[in-house]
């Protein structure tokens, strides 16, 4: 073999291992991003019984380590995940996975065992324990192994400290603590009012509704998919999609300026990235309807309320005509079940959970920014 | 006529768990209270226990910890025994058969095998809510399990089919009756004495206990007060909203477009438009961040969550709803002076106000 043989097979190496990595850039893109996880959900929902196989999980166990590692040797992702900062997102990846992969593995064998009517995991099983000795002990073991696991890695891996505040300087990217970055990924397509003080407070609040809005006694005390698709779904995406995801995307694929920089790309400053956003309002007058935005008061109403109004109209239809018409098509079976004020609360928060998603798309495709935009008020949606 | 061992006695000895199995076997005979379990009072003579001999040794058996006692005495029965039905009758054996309407379809399914009870009173545990569980022989458990089941746990539901006539019916209760232990106190409550009017002791209880909210509430109020003081600080350091900036000429001879960052520890941009000079706060009208003046690409550039604005403050990109606020600027014998405590929005209108720019 010539040397130049040798050189060009090392280039073409390297030009593939280069395609690679810019092919996982591009897949990284914020609505790629988000479409592959969605779709990698709902996979492994549907799929549930064979992907949770334990010898499917050890290979996903695996590769995805292997493909970590070797992304490792990347220095741009390397500084990346070496950040002190951002070690505990790649402990959550893990433990997350263990602990949809042990629960899924329990309702699939569960699910199993029901269809062939064979006895539950569960039964039998009496998980009463006595309070002493019994569960003090295991609790003050647990609670020394953590601390010593909160020492370890306070000592290894020291908390960055910075330079003094400054209040005319923010640090670029300004990023919240890990756990809170799916809720500042989320400023980037709501208001401050909806995404910071709105939606946390529709989890919270739905949250604490769950026992008041689901009755449906099954799946209480054992573990099962098959009886509770609906529930359990829309549990995953609210928390896995909407939550996890959007601190893996923040943490790992935000840059300078907030803007997207892929796993193997270099967090250039300087890098040209412009978007012009637009409002729905400007979409309908100008775009639709071919004149300019109303300046002018029109039969009592605000000139800013009557320049938004196709916007609240949309979000009028979007939050009181759609629950009436999911009523009478997919949710029919679960409004006859929940009756009207439980599927009423059910289906606002479901219109919530959708509209999150439907609005980032709207970002990444037309860039577009408020459905209603009345800021002479504060009030964007 | 057969001979057979019926209990005239029963008793607890100490070491209960309070699981509450051999009240959901022997709901008459056992009440299971907060720290034990007691013989229900009329439990205690012998005409009452006899016809419950079998849910006794039902429940003594079950018993996890085995402090169930009974003393037996041979007596002489009919073939078909005079044992009274549990589902027939007492008020505590009704409640036995509205605990089985909790979501359970074996239990359901159990109740037309107890009443057929007077025939085949004599087969074994027949009297208790049925729930098979495969593996678990060991009765304890099975006890274990039906007690869970009739406080409403999901070991019944476990055995039952999709949209089974008991989880239906289930739905449709209204939820006074539900849910079960909603029907063990009751029968709880009604075998308790009720004490009527204000006792003595009940007296002094609720006269402590009024003092101590009281003194509760009075503590909170002053705290409250003392709080308030904390707002009204001794000293205010408030910096003189009016900043001196320089000669106009250095900021006129800026190119439109261009940004002065001098001032930016003071809270404010100084640019070029095409016809003047204005000063721009840098807080981010989205959500307070500072946003970075990125003269290459000729934008500012919010590192939070992304919002960009021209070098004349408008927003374009980003979610910030509105372009940044400018701040009053006067011109005195050809020096400026930026005023930070009057702002100007530009969806207001209110860049068009002259005391928002200096025309050049």
């Amino acid at each position: 073999m010539s040397d130049l043989t040798i050189i060009n097979s090392a280039m073409l190496g390297e030009g593939a291992i280069e395609g690679i990595k810019h092919v996982i850039n591009v897949m990284c893109e914020p609505h790629w991003f988000f479409i592959i996880s969605c779709i990698g959900l709902a996979v492994f929902l549907i799929g549930y019984r064979r992907f949770t196989k334990p010898s499917f999980a050890i290979f996903t166990l695996i590769a995805f380590t292997v493909f970590y590692a070797v992304s490792a040797l990347d220095s741009d992702f390397w500084s990346i995940i070496k950040k002190a900062d951002n070690v505990p997102i790649t402990i959550m990846m893990y433990t997350l996975g263990f602990c949809l992969w042990l629960g899924f593995r329990q309702a699939a064998i569960n699910d199993q065992n029901m269809e062939e009517g064979k006895p539950l995991l569960e039964a039998g099983s009496d998980d009463k324990v006595l309070v002493w000795p019994d569960l003090v002990y295991a609790e003050l073991i647990a609670l020394l192994l953590c601390t010593v696991f909160l020492i370890v890695w306070a000592v290894v891996l020291r908390a960055p400290l910075e330079q003094p505040a400054d209040p005319s300087v923010a640090p670029n990217p300004a990023k919240a603590p890990w756990y809170f970055l799916g809720l500042q990924e989320l400023l980037v397509y709501f208001d401050p009012w909806i995404a910071g003080v709105l939606l946390p407070g529709f989890i919270v609040l739905g949250l604490i509704a769950i026992p008041y809005i689901d009755r449906n006694p099954r799946g209480n005390g054992y573990y099962t998919f098959k009886e509770r698709k609906f529930a359990i779904s829309m549990f995953m995406v609210g928390f896995v999609i909407l939550w996890v995801v959007l601190i893996v995307f923040g943490t790992f694929l935000r840059g300078p300026n907030w803007n997207f920089y892929g796993p193997y790309e270099y967090w250039d400053m300087h890098r040209p990235a412009a978007l012009q956003n637009i409002n729905f309002s400007e979409i309908f007058w100008v775009r639709w309807m071919g004149q300019g935005m109303p300046t002018e008061d029109v039969a009592g109403l605000p000139y800013y309320i009557f320049r938004e109004l196709p916007g609240i109209v949309v979000l009028a239809v979007y939050f009181f005509i759609v629950p009436f018409f999911l009523r009478v098509t997919v949710f029919k079976k679960l409004g006859d079940q929940l009756g009207f004020v439980r599927y009423q609360l059910m289906c606002q928060l479901f219109l919530w959970l959708v509209l999150v998603p439907i609005k980032m798309a709207l970002r990444w495709t037309i860039n577009f920014k408020y459905i209603v935009a009345i800021t002479e008020l504060f009030l964007n949606v | 006529m057969a001979t057979k061992d019926v209990i005239t006695k029963v008793w607890i000895e100490e070491g209960c768990i309070v699981c509450d199995a051999c009240e959901t076997t022997a709901p008459d005979v056992f009440e299971v209270t907060e720290d034990s379990c007691l013989i229900r009072p009329a439990a205690m003579s012998a005409d009452f226990t006899k016809p419950r001999t079998d849910d006794i040794v039902d429940a003594a058996e079950e018993c996890p910890v085995d402090v169930i006692q009974f003393e037996t005495v041979s007596e002489e029965v009919a073939d078909a025994p005079a044992v009274e039905s549990p589902a027939s009758g007492s008020p505590a054996a009704e409640a036995t058969s509205e605990v089985s309407a909790s979501p359970a379809a074996d239990v359901k399914a159990a109740a037309p095998a107890k009443a057929a009870a007077p025939a085949k009173a004599a087969a074994p545990k027949v009297a208790a809510p049925k729930v098979s569980v495969a593996g678990a022989p060991d009765p304890a458990i099975q006890a274990l399990l039906r007690a869970a089941t009739a406080r409403g746990g999901a070991a019944g539901v476990l055995q039952s089919d999709e949209g089974s006539p008991a989880v239906k019916a289930w739905d449709k209760t209204s939820s006074a009756d539900l849910p079960p232990d909603a029907k063990q106190s009751k029968v709880m409550s009604s075998a308790k004495k009720v004490e009527e009017g204000l006792s003595r002791r009940g007296l002094l209880a609720g006269s402590a206990m009024g003092i101590g909210w009281l003194s509760l509430g009075a503590t909170t109020a002053i705290s409250g007060v003392a709080f308030q003081r904390f707002m009204m600080p001794n000293v205010l350091e408030e910096p003189d909203p009016k900043v001196r900036v320089g000669p106009a000429e250095v900021y006129a001879s800026m190119l439109p477009g261009e940004v002065n960052e001098d001032f930016k520890p003071q809270g404010f941009w100084l640019i070029r438009t095409d016809d003047g000079i204005s000063a721009l706060n840098i807080i981010c009208t989205h959500l307070g961040c500072i946003p970075n003046w990125l003269a290459n690409d000729r934008k500012f550039k919010c590192p939070c969550h992304g919002s960009g604005f021209y070098s004349d403050g408008i927003n374009f990109e980003g979610p910030a709803p509105r372009p940044l606020e400018r701040f009053k600027i006067v011109l005195i014998d050809g020096n400026i002076l930026v005023d930070r405590s009057k702002k100007f929005q530009y969806e207001k209108g209110e860049w068009e106000n002259p005391d928002s720019y200096i025309t050049v």
